[in-house]
């Protein structure tokens, strides 16, 4: 009996093992996208790559209210695989097709008056998940390419603010988990900047609206003829009131981690432009995980009385802990303080 | 016969092949891919093994003291940190220059932190954001002094789940120790928190134990709260066989810092348990002594907002409801820390151990009773007059166990504060 058996069960084990194995799902054969190691190697523009002179199919692009960043001049671009094109959508970023980049470059303003680069990020939109991955590419001193960095840079600087007056700072690139910390909402990562409410407005010394023109030209699908959203130029101040001002301003500087989903969503407050509560936008709010950050207030913001409002405390302060953001900002943004304290001493409770 | 031989043979097979190939992938269970290691000196090296971590790695540091900025991890899966020990593994984040903490945990399933001390960051010292399956074991996390200068909160989870903190010890938290914020399902045992404004606290937090830990030398031992306009409302908290003792400290939370009305600003000093605004709680087998100005203290968001109801919705409750409180040993000394005088809340409490005297001249205490009761029922907002609505069930040994502040009628002539629990005895246990 057991001598016949043996070979009998070496083979059923076989067989079993060999069809329980199979049993498991093949492992994925796509190619793993990885980031270039320099910014030269993209090829996204032509010539010296500090000029930043796009080619073909690198689209520039400005925001009716950027995100403040130390006074740092910023060059956007797109970059849409040929022949494709963004999907206008009301709310949120512009869907963006696969493979899309999105280039942000950073400079300062030295005391010669020239523009120093500083980073350049960029975000893609991995075709194989269909997630944005980010990265970070820090310019050499010679100022010809920038290489990739992921682990962030303490850089010391002295920069020309917007009044031409000199700033000395230290200033931080972000690494790369700090990037995700502003562009990620309930897990997923996503572009913050590039909302059609943002991008719909006329560049100076153009003839048409930016979104008409990219609708024009192919690069935009579905622009509604009108009702397209706007956001207030936060700098505005003959076509805007104080209130819609600060509101674009707050919307854009700190709605992408207080907004439900986003990185404050526990702290209650929440500051997108269309946000109604007044709780959540935080008059008569008291601050639930601010710590000393709070410097002894009792209230994000009291109308009429900015002094004692956290949320102007936070933005006018540099010290880690304290200061609102708490990225990527390393001087007080004075012309900000001006608005928001206006708005505060101004605006009557909503 | 044969058949029915073969018929077993094939099974036993079968289930062997299965086995064989569930243990070619142990790492899907227990262990990890990717394993690093790092010593002291390697901090750089270090920072950028936690950027670019991947899923499936644990990382060990060598014994010995490092130096950060900061450190962060985001939206990776099943990672693990570990050190030598508490007392080996030093990091130490007092060159902090950005960001609100030590080390920042976003989005991570599968989170494990060991064996290590972190100390001395600007903000928080371990942030745990959005995360799952957390599990913090053998961590000090200290704040070299103990006041107004330091961070918040020294271990932090919020908005997480499945939430485990044991053998941890937190110290000089201008806030609170050991933090579980707006997380669902939690367990903080065995641990230690010492000279935080308050050692422990669970807020907004649903499904949570809290067992075995000594929380002494604190503004106040242990806090479970609820606090509006937050993404959910707390709830369903036992703590049990707990050392919560001399938390008489004065409350160094940044004026105000906190909030004058919400937050641990609000603490007094020598208090031992504050629940605010919570439900479905049960406070059992606890020792809870030489807090000495309340043992524990059970009030409404209406004790310290008057607008709480405005704030109503389906995740805030003013109303503490479903209190249960049995079986702990409380005792006290005879009279007050001297830093209750100093603080709002704890001004308060003097004044009703004055009002009580004023109405029992015989009481020979200048102490309060162990539990203090702020009486804001639902009565206020249902307008009916039930003697205990909100099933407030209290089973002690303890004499001069109980009063009821009748904190509504505090600034009036009215005011009567009163001392019998017959209410609130527990009919069930």
């Amino acid at each position: 009996m057991r001598k016949p058996c043996l070979p009998i069960i070496a083979f059923v084990f076989l067989v079993a093992w060999l069809y329980s194995c199979q049993q498991q799902p093949a492992r994925q054969q796509s190619a793993v996208f990885e980031f270039k190691e320099k910014l030269s190697d993209y090829g996204f523009f032509t010539g010296a790559l500090k000029a930043l002179t796009p080619r073909k199919g690198v689209v520039h692009y400005e925001l009716s209210t950027p995100l403040f960043t130390d006074y740092a001049v910023k060059d956007r671009f797109i970059v849409l695989p040929p022949g494709t094109a963004a999907t206008y959508t009301a709310h949120g970023p512009l869907d963006f097709p696969d493979s899309t980049f999105i280039i942000k470059n950073f400079a300062y303003n030295n005391p010669q008056h020239q523009k120093v680069m500083i980073e350049t990020r960029l975000l893609f939109k991995d075709p194989a998940d269909k997630k944005w991955k980010v990265m970070n590419y820090l310019w050499n001193e010679q100022q010809t390419d920038a290489v990739k960095w992921i682990m962030g840079k303490k850089i010391p600087i002295t920069l020309l603010d917007d009044n031409g007056e000199k700033v000395s700072t230290v200033y931080q690139m972000p690494n790369t988990n700090d990037c995700k910390r502003c562009h990620i909402n309930n897990s997923v990562l996503t572009p913050i900047g590039p909302k059609a409410r943002n991008l719909n407005f006329t560049v100076a010394g153009q003839a048409t609206g930016q979104l008409q023109q990219w609708a024009a030209s192919g690069l935009l699908q579905g622009l509604p003829a009108t009702d397209v959203p706007q956001l207030p130029n936060w700098k505005d101040s003959v076509h805007y009131t104080v209130n819609q001002r600060a509101r674009a301003y707050l919307d854009v500087n700190c709605a992408h981690c207080h907004t439900r989903g986003g990185d404050a969503f526990n702290t209650g407050l929440f500051l997108e432009y269309e946000q109604a509560d007044s709780s959540h936008l935080g008059f008569m709010k008291e601050p639930v995980s601010a710590g000393g950050g709070a410097g002894g207030l009792n209230y994000d913001i009291i109308s009429g009385d900015p002094a004692h409002s956290i949320l102007l405390y936070r933005m006018n302060s540099t010290e880690p802990g304290t200061a609102m953001p708490e990225l990527a900002r390393t001087v007080v943004h004075k012309e900000a303080i001006t608005l928001i304290r206006a708005w505060i001493s101004t605006t009557a409770h909503q | 016969m044969k058949r029915y031989v073969l018929y077993h043979l094939l099974m036993i097979a079968l289930i062997g092949s299965l086995a064989a190939c569930t243990m070619r992938k142990p790492e899907d269970v227990k262990g990890y891919k990717i394993r690093l290691s790092f010593g002291p000196g390697e901090e750089t090296k270090i920072a950028e093994a936690f950027l670019s971590i991947k899923d499936s790695t644990s990382i060990f540091l060598k014994a010995g003291k490092y130096r950060f900025d900061n450190l962060s991890i985001a939206q990776v899966s099943h990672i693990k940190i570990e050190g030598a020990g508490p007392d080996k593994t030093i990091l130490d984040f007092s060159a902090q220059s950005q960001g609100g903490e030590g080390l920042r945990v976003t989005d991570v399933k599968g989170f494990t932190i060991a064996g290590m001390t972190l100390k001395d960051s600007k903000g928080d010292l371990i942030k745990i954001n959005k995360s799952e399956k957390v599990f913090v074991s053998y961590v000090h996390a200290v704040w070299s002094v103990s006041d107004s200068t330091t961070g918040g909160y020294a271990i932090y989870p919020v908005m997480c789940k499945n939430v485990l903190i044991e053998n941890c010890y937190a110290q000089g938290a201008s806030d609170a120790g050991i933090y579980v914020g707006q997380t669902d399902s939690a367990i903080v045992r065995y641990c230690k928190a010492y000279k935080n404004v308050a050692g422990c606290e669970i807020e907004n937090t649903s499904h949570a134990e809290v067992y075995k830990n000594e929380f002494y030398g604190n503004t106040a031992g242990f806090l479970i709260f609820d606090l509006p306009d937050l993404s959910q409302r707390g709830g369903h908290v036992k703590a049990y066989n707990n050392d919560i003792h001399e938390n008489n400290e004065r409350n160094f939370a940044k004026a105000g810092s906190f909030g004058s009305t919400w937050g641990v600003g609000n603490a007094a000093p020598g208090s031992g348990v504050v629940i605010l605004s919570a439900s479905d709680i049960e406070l059992y087998n606890n020792n809870i002594f030489n807090n000495n100005s309340c043992a524990i203290s059970v009030v409404s968001g209406f004790f310290i907002d008057p607008n709480a109801a405005a704030k109503m919705n389906d995740h805030y409750d003013p109303i503490p409801k479903d209190i249960v409180i049995h079986n702990n040993v409380m005792i006290m000394a005879d009279t007050f820390p001297s830093a209750v005088y100093e603080h709002h809340t704890g001004k308060i409490l003097v004044a009703i151990a004055k009002q009580l005297k004023v109405q029992d001249p015989s009481r020979n205490k200048s102490n309060l009773p162990f539990i203090i009761y702020d009486g804001i029922t639902s009565n206020v907002l249902t307008h009916k007059t039930g003697p205990n609505p909100d099933n407030l069930c209290i089973k002690e040994q303890e004499e001069d166990l109980f009063v009821n502040a009748d904190a509504l009628r505090m600034q009036t002539k009215k005011w009567r504060p009163y001392t019998d629990v017959r209410p609130f005895l527990c009919n069930q246990l």
